[in-house]
């Protein structure tokens, strides 16, 4: 045996945890070394943000031992982990909204003169960071005011200028643009380049292929891959997340689009301008488009839980333009929204109750009754059909996993088997294996005849799925395209803005 | 079996409300030991003064208007509706029964199902009236319910006081029922009928909370309740349905305190007593769940009948069972609870928080 060639910055040995009831880190060994982008991979439940939240000082191991830069360590919370020199980038960023950006970087460790905060130095120092390491943002201008990846690289900048020498980000790119993630991974590579070490905690694959050096996979709190980036695939990292062998980037056959379900003119409400869309039975149109560009309230305006200012809207041939949202759901329309825990769900609710939801008045209840004993045997058979992992129906959702929760969510609103079912982000934070199964779920239920709104961030999925592609950008619809013209590239551009001339008219 | 129910007895064990009912009963016996009483002999009184032949019955009829407005105030708390306005209901209530009764043309039978009615009707009314300020105006039901009851409280003092009151007497209350005009009492025990009607109106609670559209429907505005206004319940609707048979309920605990001893409406009578504040409590204790309403609202008969009690035969002042009800209700809101590893060894099989209701299990 011969010495490594690099000490290890970053090494956790024997690493358990115990959560009543699970076991979410199980003898976790990983190995970080100075000047490596590494990857932390699994889906939800796996341990990644367990195995995180022990390395940062917010939990503590029942056992195990974590050494930084060969010395041994305890950390009591995330300051301490700080001092040893480790920052972590948290999914939301933790920054004040109506501070400037040198304010924010300096936080907590600012520069003083007199006792008093020294405003020149902070924004000097920003600069210096900035220039530095490839991170260009303006000093002066409020956190509130940056777009979302901007606000990312002052979290950086924040860390950097506390002396982090070990970056940890949890699901960096999850609200990025594509061309947002890149420059991050740019910026991550100088980073690693100066030496520096990255902890990227993530469930995307290709931004882990292209992006990282090494990669451990996690799965029910064990580590089960050890991988160098560069003789692995996508395939292989994936099959170690999953247990089993994934089709990745599968891209189903298109639907035949029957008569038009779902006619939108000219819809204004907050935040949506001028919006025209038709959705035929038969037919899945994406909605692609960067978080908050409108395609939450054009949702949420065609479900009936916003009013609509100005346009109409049309549900087989029918004006539901200003109904209310059970009436629309009684002319045939089901919704899978964006936000499962705070309005797709009640998380603490049974299972078997937040499967009945929509269903309490129709199927299941007879004359205003609604008999425990139904909703529980309705509740099993969704439960067996679409695969949803719940001790019992009786156990609260907030038990269960993102991508079961989400299973739950989809399964109930597809029994509806209304004529529209309008599906926001249906796989965000959700398994692989899980992801799968909800896109099957997604492309069957168009295959029954159905017409489908997917409003989704994630580009694959849109093109995945998608018959029809319209990309979103500042309340309008700046692009449609063929399923065959949807390239990445293309929506890419689009979603950031960039769209040429739209390639029909959308007004 | 016995793999769910373990950890359902180390969640009930574990729940706030067992700590916060054994943290009242420990801080109280500290006051007792303080004044130099005897906890034990204090408690004792209690019980034994609630609970024995004597004072048993005083200690239902005191349990059916505490179950009465906490009914009426679990029914939109189910719902997260916090309803404020629970004297002003009740005393609509009662006086509408009152006058009524008074000057009902009915044979005594019928007007008594009368007055019941009307005073229902009026408590539902007024309440629905807050509802609609909420509805309409924006105006937040806490505060709408709650303003709007000085204004029913101060109109009947002002019946009772004037126009009605019973001549050449030197009290503020209205003349007495007609004779026959009053609620079939249990023997000669003060515990009238109006039990039953409150007994059943907690029967048709739980049996809707459990088993009907609406129950659930409620259920789920109370859990989340965007989730419920997303698949469509119509949150204005159930606000004022709730608001209603809130008000109803609380019209009919005043109804029930005319038709029962003294059979007349004696200003102050139905609110001194504090049973809207006392069912609010009780409400809160259960989380809204039916039967542990049911269950919170003996508790506190219990604790008010026997304080009595307590005051006569030992020195101690009944203040003590409101200062006990009033540590239950900190420690409930500020949620604490046992560690979880008091009852680890017992709960090894799921980490799930513990339901904030005990009645419904």
């Amino acid at each position: 045996m011969t010495r490594p060639p690099v000490d290890p910055t970053v090494e956790l040995r024997g690493i358990t945890k115990r959560f009543p009831g699970t076991l979410a880190n199980d003898a976790v060994d990983l190995t970080v070394h100075r000047g490596e982008i590494h990857a932390l991979m699994g889906e939800n439940g796996a341990g990644k943000s367990t195995l995180m939240s022990i390395l940062y000082g917010m939990e503590r191991a029942d056992a195990g031992s974590i050494r930084i830069d060969g010395r041994e360590v305890t950390f009591g919370d995330p300051s301490a982990a700080m001092a040893a020199g480790l920052g972590m980038v948290h999914q939301s960023f933790k920054l004040f909204d109506s501070l400037t950006v040198a304010e924010n970087v300096v936080y907590a460790a600012e520069p003083r003169r007199f006792g008093l905060l020294d405003r020149a130095a902070a924004r000097r120092r920003v600069r210096e960071l900035a220039e530095e390491h490839g991170l260009a943002v303006d000093p002066d201008a409020r956190v509130g005011d940056l777009p979302v990846g901007l606000r990312q690289r002052v979290e950086i900048l924040k860390l950097l200028h506390r002396g982090a020498r070990t970056l940890i980000l949890d699901e960096p790119t999850a609200v990025l643009t594509p061309a947002e993630a890149d420059a991050l991974f740019a910026v991550l590579k100088s980073l690693a380049a100066q030496g520096r070490t990255v902890i990227l905690v993530t469930h995307k694959l290709r931004e882990v292929l292209e992006g990282s050096d090494k990669v451990t996979v996690l799965r029910d709190g064990r580590v089960v891959a050890r991988l160098v980036t560069a003789d692995t695939s996508a395939d292989e990292i994936a099959a170690a997340m999953t247990g089993r062998a994934v089709d990745l980037d599968r891209v189903h056959a298109p639907g035949t689009p029957g008569d038009a379900v779902l006619e939108v003119t000219s819809l204004t409400t907050d935040a949506v301008h001028d919006v025209g869309l038709t959705v035929h039975a038969g037919e899945i149109v994406g909605i692609a488009g960067v978080a908050g560009n409108g395609q939450s309230e054009l949702v949420e305006a065609l479900a009936g839980l916003r009013p609509v200012t100005a346009g109409q809207v049309t549900l087989k041939g029918r004006d539901i333009t200003h109904v209310s949202a059970t009436e629309r759901r009684a002319q045939g329309l089901a919704y899978v929204p964006e936000d499962r825990h705070a309005v797709g769900t009640a998380p603490a609710a049974s299972v078997a109750d937040n499967l009945a939801m929509g269903h309490h008045r129709t199927s299941l209840s007879a004359k205003g009754l609604l008999p425990p004993a139904t909703v529980r045997t309705h509740a099993g058979r969704l439960i067996e059909r679409f695969g949803i992992k719940a001790a019992t129906p009786e156990v609260p959702a907030s038990a269960l996993s993102g991508g079961n929760l989400q299973k739950l969510l989809i399964g109930r609103e597809l029994a509806h088997e209304a004529p529209l079912l309008l599906v926001e982000q249906p796989t965000r934070g959700v398994d692989i294996g899980a992801i799968q199964n909800i896109h099957d779920q997604i492309v069957a239920y168009r295959d029954a005849g159905h017409a489908v709104l997917l409003v989704s961030a994630e580009l694959s999925e849109i093109r995945g799925l998608a018959d029809r592609v319209l990309v979103m950008y500042e309340g309008r619809v700046t692009a449609t395209y063929t399923k065959d013209e949807a390239d990445e590239q293309a929506l890419g551009l689009a979603m950031a803005g960039g769209a040429v001339a739209p390639t029909e008219a959308v007004d | 079996m016995t793999h769910t129910q373990i950890p359902r007895i180390s969640g009930v064990l574990r729940s706030p409300i067992t700590f916060s009912v054994l943290a009242g009963l420990v801080i109280g016996a500290l006051f007792l030991v303080g004044t130099g009483a005897d906890p034990f002999t204090a408690y004792g009184a209690v019980l034994t003064g609630s609970l024995g032949a004597d004072g048993i019955g005083s200690t239902l009829s005191t349990g059916t208007s505490v179950l009465g407005m906490a009914l009426a105030l679990a029914i939109p708390l189910r719902a997260g509706l916090i309803n404020l306005g629970g004297d002003g209901q009740m005393v609509l209530g009662g006086i509408t029964a009152a006058v009524t009764g008074l000057y009902s043309p009915l044979p005594a039978p019928l007007t008594v199902a009368l007055a019941l009615l009307a005073g229902m009707a009026a408590g539902a009314a007024y309440a629905a009236l807050a509802a609609l300020c909420e509805n309409s105006l924006g105006v937040p039901l806490l505060v709408s319910s709650l303003l709007l009851s000085y204004p029913a409280v101060s109109l009947a003092s002002y019946l009772a006081r004037y126009p009605l009151k019973e001549p050449g007497s030197s009290l503020p209350q209205t003349r007495a029922m007609p004779n026959g005009v009053a609620l079939p009492a249990f023997g000669d025990s003060t515990v009238t009928i109006g039990l039953l009607l409150v007994v059943l109106a907690a029967a048709t609670y739980w049996f809707t909370d459990k088993r009907t559209a609406f129950g659930y429907e409620i259920r789920m505005t109370g859990l989340n309740s965007r989730f419920a206004a997303y698949a469509g319940v119509e949150r204005r609707g159930l606000t004022l349905k709730l608001m209603s048979v809130s008000g109803a309920l609380a019209g009919l605990v005043g109804a029930i305190g005319v038709l029962s001893f003294p059979y007349r409406f004696v200003d102050g009578s139905l609110t001194a007593p504090g049973y809207t504040w006392t069912g609010l409590t009780a409400a809160l204790l259960a989380a809204a769940a039916p039967l542990g309403t049911v269950v919170a609202s003996f508790f506190f008969a219990v604790l008010a009948v026997g304080g009595l009690a307590m005051e006569r035969t030992t020195e101690v002042p009944r203040e003590l069972t409101q200062v006990l009800q009033a540590i239950v209700i900190v420690f409930l809101a500020a949620r604490l609870r046992f560690p979880s590893g008091w009852f680890r060894r017992r709960s090894q099989a799921t980490s799930q928080e513990s339901p904030q209701e005990i009645g419904a299990a």
